[in-house]
């Protein structure tokens, strides 16, 4: 495998082959070379999915390596479709049992956690969605007035979440807290407006 | 557009993708394009997860060092069984048994000339 001149990122000759091929080319022969591809796409997901829970460089190193030693010796006995979905599950699970373990449990940890999560949405969803968001003129004006301003600025006018933070005096956190919610009312007007018709 | 292709384009961009999560972590990306970031954050849980845990390493220059060394141990991890199925394979060649008898042979021929030679 060739590496390119910046560190860390390998362009390869593999690169083209999709992960559900890989997938396929893994459960049809069990060379473990397949798993290796596959997983390092998803190497800085993991360390940083570690490093959220886990709060620690050392520790978030360690639980990616764990997460691959696991994947290698136990994917070939399930049948999975969805790879990215899949190992994200598997990330979380591995460093809320580490936390468990040391006693760290945080009672904000729900059980979503730990459960399979839903299939990707496809890229005409997005789209659909995004569509969606700009006919929403007037069940924007139906959020409070926080929401209706960092959704506003951040779908509408594709502001950064800094741009925004800077505009609202909001911190970042706050605005993507306020995006999230945001959307999430906006589903619900449009799912009782859809209801109503 | 087919769901493979799209797999294939996903795929395509993983390079891309880190790199750009690389620049938007280090600030190095303009306010567009951290909003292009930051529209698939909101789309994907996992990427979301990932750029809060990766925006928590103090030195973000090293990210990739550090990357790269985990895909290096990983390469390691999945080529093992392959060297071990080698050495095994090493083990069923003919020569090898038969070199094997010859050092026997030489080793027992050594012995009955000492003893017939030095001490009969």
């Amino acid at each position: 495998m060739k590496t390119n001149q910046q560190p860390g990122l390998s362009k390869n000759k593999y690169s083209h082959i999709s992960d559900a091929e890989l997938l396929s080319k893994f459960y049809a022969d069990h060379n473990n070379e397949w798993l290796g591809i596959l997983l390092e796409r998803y190497t800085m997901l993991l360390l940083g999915v570690s490093m959220k829970y886990l709060k620690n460089e050392e520790e978030a190193r360690d639980a990616v390596q764990q997460v691959f030693l696991k994947v290698i010796n136990e994917l070939h006995k399930y049948k999975v479709e969805y790879f990215k979905s899949w190992i994200y599950m598997i990330a979380k699970n591995h460093c809320l049992m580490q936390l468990r373990n040391k006693g760290r449990f945080n009672a904000e940890i729900t059980e979503q956690t730990l459960t399979t999560p839903a299939e990707p949405e496809t890229n005409q969803v997005h789209i659909e969605k995004d569509q969606a968001l700009d006919k929403l003129a007037t069940a924007l004006l139906q959020l409070n007035k926080e929401q209706q301003l960092c959704v506003t600025l951040f779908y509408l006018q594709k502001k950064s979440y800094q741009e925004i933070s800077e505009q609202s005096s909001f911190s970042i956190l706050q605005v993507k807290s306020h995006i999230q919610n945001g959307k999430r009312n906006l589903k619900i007007i449009m799912e009782r407006r859809g209801n109503g018709q | 557009m087919s769901d493979d292709l799209k797999d294939i384009l996903s795929n395509l961009n993983n390079d891309i993708e880190q790199e750009k999560l690389l620049d938007y972590l280090n600030k190095n990306l303009s306010a567009a394009e951290a909003h292009e970031v930051e529209k698939q954050m909101a789309d994907d849980e996992f990427m979301n997860d990932a750029v809060e845990g990766l925006e928590n390493f103090k030195n973000k220059k090293d990210l990739s060092l550090l990357v790269e060394q985990l895909n290096r141990d990983l390469k390691k991890q999945t080529e093992k069984k392959k060297l071990k199925k080698e050495k095994r394979k090493l083990k069923e060649q003919p020569w090898f048994y038969a070199t094997l008898v010859i050092l026997l042979v030489l080793i027992i021929v050594s012995y009955w000339v000492i003893k017939k030679y030095l001490i009969g």
